[in-house]
């Protein structure tokens, strides 16, 4: 095993005392990491309802978990939520930080600019995108109905695919500065040189922008995208605020649904839920791991 | 050597007294837990104040928030710990069923009560688990019709609907007239956005057409006819020669109601008692052109109201009962709940406080609030309440939102309710 080997080249005394360096922090994860998750796995095997003898059920509450038409809807719109969301975000993240690692006057400004977004929390933002979104008074519904475009106001939430598009847009909004902010950083450790060299070579913008922009990148776009995955499959903020799960409950994500099951009191089904989310994010990083060839790159 | 080995004692030393100092916290207090607005914790801090000075009985404010779902999560937490605080606290009328039948509330019988000095049909009702008294109202609420005084005289209009039919038709006839003015004008909002208050708008126009939720305590009778009719009108409020507005089901919650009839672009309006203050507040657009009514009823006389309202319980894990026990007559004593409905426009749980002159003249609605309150229906005090809301509000919700038929949809909300119940092993 590499790691055996990797050990070997250490005295046995530096390796006793980076474990003690080590192990406050273990501990630390221990206590507040590893200790919630498997208790929260074994929550999940009891039917614990405050008012009901607390019973153990095995896996009862997974098979009723996902036997129940409202976990496939909940995970069918998480994850089209996602593709859609981090879709976006990857786009618009990529344009925004190539545009600003040029250099033009106010590049500065823009740069702090693009960020407040991100740094308004997102159930603020939420706020403000249900007033732009607000049937009578909203912006939205001012501009298209002043523009000529539609003759009456359209109730935005008022449909699956309104209410959809609607989260989207407010969490594209939200989290692409987050993408800018890492790609940005990527754009900057890649020589300048290579460049030169290429342009020497007669190699296009868009060749350029193939050839070298885009491989390199590749790392850290795989990162960001990592964690916005990741965050899109456990969005709840969004939901609570601007639909409530409505209309119909058909807009309720993975988490959502966990915090309908915790709000009846029932903690084990509340934990199932967890427990899967937990399972299709792992799920999903893997995937992005072996497409991204990123295990190689981590070596 | 020697200051490694201070270093280390003294790390001790700060472990040692940390767990000393949370330690000395375990003695016994008595503590009331209540959330509101600022001015109404201000309120509560001056009523505990004058109940340690008449008692002698020291006692700690516990402040929660607002927002009722996070005082309720606040509450549980605190009860499933079976921790001695809080001794005291209020509980929203829904929450009332789970958290009686988790056995986490005193009975308050031996403690010398009196209930014939509060609503009768609400101690049954509301306070009252398995025969045992386990709460009191300190305050009430009801759902109540709100209309603009001068626009049915302006359209010559003799009074307020009896029935939802009369109030379509007013609706009809005046809207028109009045968007030539403010094209934002409708004629009836209510709370339709999926969430609690949709239950309570529900099963108000559910009830008064001789439907209802449960028969008893324990049987759903979600999808007899009575309720598809309703929920039709419903349905048909938004979508069928509409008078309430499109985005009824997508954002209308209490507030959002409220400033839509505050700002005069509403003829009739569905909401709680503490609308009334507002509207008539010195800078309301509103002010002095609003009356208030029951709710029409799809028959005459067939009005329902859903109940509201905030009940104080001593938790069984209190280490301070006999104590907590007078605070809890203090709160619910007449002079003090005269001072609730003066000062903070609260309507009061006990009635003798509705014959009151003074409370009278500072609050003339009072006398009406109590006809309606006197009727007002609590959705089912059962302990999976909250499931049977869940369930209801996402397939209500999908009626009104054109994605199932009422039919359809009340139909699997019934199945629902009954697998659920099935699942939970309940008889």
């Amino acid at each position: 095993m590499a790691s055996d080997n990797f050990l070997q080249q250490y005295e046995k005394s530096e390796v006793r005392t980076a474990w003690i360096f080590i192990a406050p922090l273990l501990l630390v994860v221990g206590i507040f990491v590893l200790v919630p998750v498997l208790g929260t796995f074994y929550t999940s095997l009891f039917l614990d309802v405050s008012y009901l003898p607390e019973q153990f059920v095995g896996l009862r509450n997974y098979t009723d978990l996902l036997s129940s038409p409202d976990f496939w809807q909940a995970l069918r719109f998480t994850l089209a939520y996602t593709v859609a969301a981090v879709t976006l975000e990857a786009f618009f993240g990529v344009m925004f930080a190539l545009l600003l690692n040029e250099v033009f006057p106010g590049r500065g400004l823009l740069r702090v600019v693009i960020l407040i977004p991100w740094a308004i929390p997102t159930i603020v933002s939420a706020r403000t995108w249900q007033l732009i979104y607000e049937y009578t008074y909203g912006i939205m519904n001012y501009l298209v109905v002043n523009s000529g475009l539609v003759s009456e106001r359209i109730n935005w939430l008022g449909t699956e695919f309104g209410a959809f598009s609607a989260l989207v847009l407010a969490d594209v909004w939200k989290t692409t500065p987050f993408v800018v902010l890492i790609l940005l950083a990527g754009l900057q450790a890649i020589p300048e040189d290579i460049y030169q060299q290429a342009k020497v070579d007669g190699a296009g913008l868009f060749r350029r922008f193939y050839k070298i922009t885009l491989p390199m990148l590749m790392p850290v776009l795989v990162i960001s995208l990592i964690f916005r995955t990741i965050d899109s499959l456990r969005m709840f903020d969004l939901v609570y605020v601007l639909t409530g799960g409505g209309p119909g409950g058909s807009t309720r994500t993975l988490s959502y649904l966990g915090f309908e099951a915790f709000a009846n009191d029932n903690f084990g089904m509340g934990s199932t839920v967890s427990v899967v989310t937990f399972v299709v994010a792992f799920a999903i990083t893997l995937v992005y791991l072996k497409a991204g060839k990123f295990s190689e790159q981590l070596k | 050597m020697k200051q490694k080995m201070l270093f280390f004692l003294s790390g001790v030393f700060l472990f040692v007294l940390v767990l000393l100092l949370t330690g000395c916290q375990e003695q016994p207090r008595l503590t009331f837990m209540v959330g509101g607005a600022p001015n109404e914790l201000a309120f509560f801090e001056g009523l505990l104040a004058s109940f340690t000075a008449e008692t002698g009985i020291e006692v700690a404010l516990i402040r929660q928030s607002t927002d009722s779902t996070q005082r309720k999560q606040g509450i549980l937490l605190a009860l499933r710990g079976h921790r001695p605080d809080p001794d005291v606290m209020l509980l929203d009328v829904a929450w009332i069923g789970q958290i009686a039948a988790s056995n986490w509330l005193e009975p308050l019988e031996s403690y010398g009560i009196n209930r014939e000095d509060y609503f009768a049909s609400i101690i049954k009702l509301a306070d009252t688990y398995e025969n045992r008294l386990i709460g009191l109202p300190l305050y009430i609420d009801g759902g109540l019709l709100y209309f603009r005084r001068d626009l049915l005289q302006k359209h010559g209009f003799a009074g307020p609907p009896q029935t939802w039919s009369e109030l379509r038709q007013m609706a009809e006839q005046i809207v028109p007239v009045e968007r030539e003015q403010n094209p934002n004008f409708w004629g009836y909002v209510w709370q339709g956005a999926q969430y609690e208050g949709l239950i309570c708008n529900t099963l108000e126009f559910f009830t008064s057409a001789g439907g209802g939720f449960f028969n008893g305590t324990a049987t759903p009778v979600i999808d007899q006819p009575a309720n598809i009719e309703a929920l039709r009108y419903m349905n048909e409020l938004i979508h069928k020669q509409p008078i309430s507005p499109p985005n009824t089901f997508t954002d209308m919650k209490e507030e959002e109601v409220r400033m839509h009839f505050h700002n005069g672009n509403a003829m009739f309006e569905r909401n709680w008692p503490y609308a009334w203050g507002l509207h008539n507040a010195v800078d309301s657009p509103v002010k002095g052109k609003v009356g208030i009514a029951p709710l029409p009823g799809f028959m005459t006389g067939k009005s329902a109201s859903t109940l509201g309202g905030w009940h104080i319980v001593m938790s069984k894990f209190s280490d301070k009962k006999p104590e907590a026990a007078s605070l809890i007559k203090y709160l619910t004593s007449a002079p003090v709940q005269k001072k609730l409905s003066l000062k903070l426009g609260w309507n009061p749980g006990r009635v003798d406080v509705y014959e009151d002159e003074e409370v009278l003249t500072a609050n003339p609605a009072l006398k009406d609030l109590k006809q309606v309150f006197n009727n007002a229906v609590p959705r089912p005090i059962i302990p999976y309440y909250s499931n049977v809301s869940q369930i209801l509000q996402k397939h209500v919700s999908a009626a009104l939102a054109n994605r199932a038929t009422p039919e359809e949809s009340l139909k699997k909300a019934q199945s629902e309710v009954q697998e659920m119940i099935k699942s939970y092993g309940i008889r």
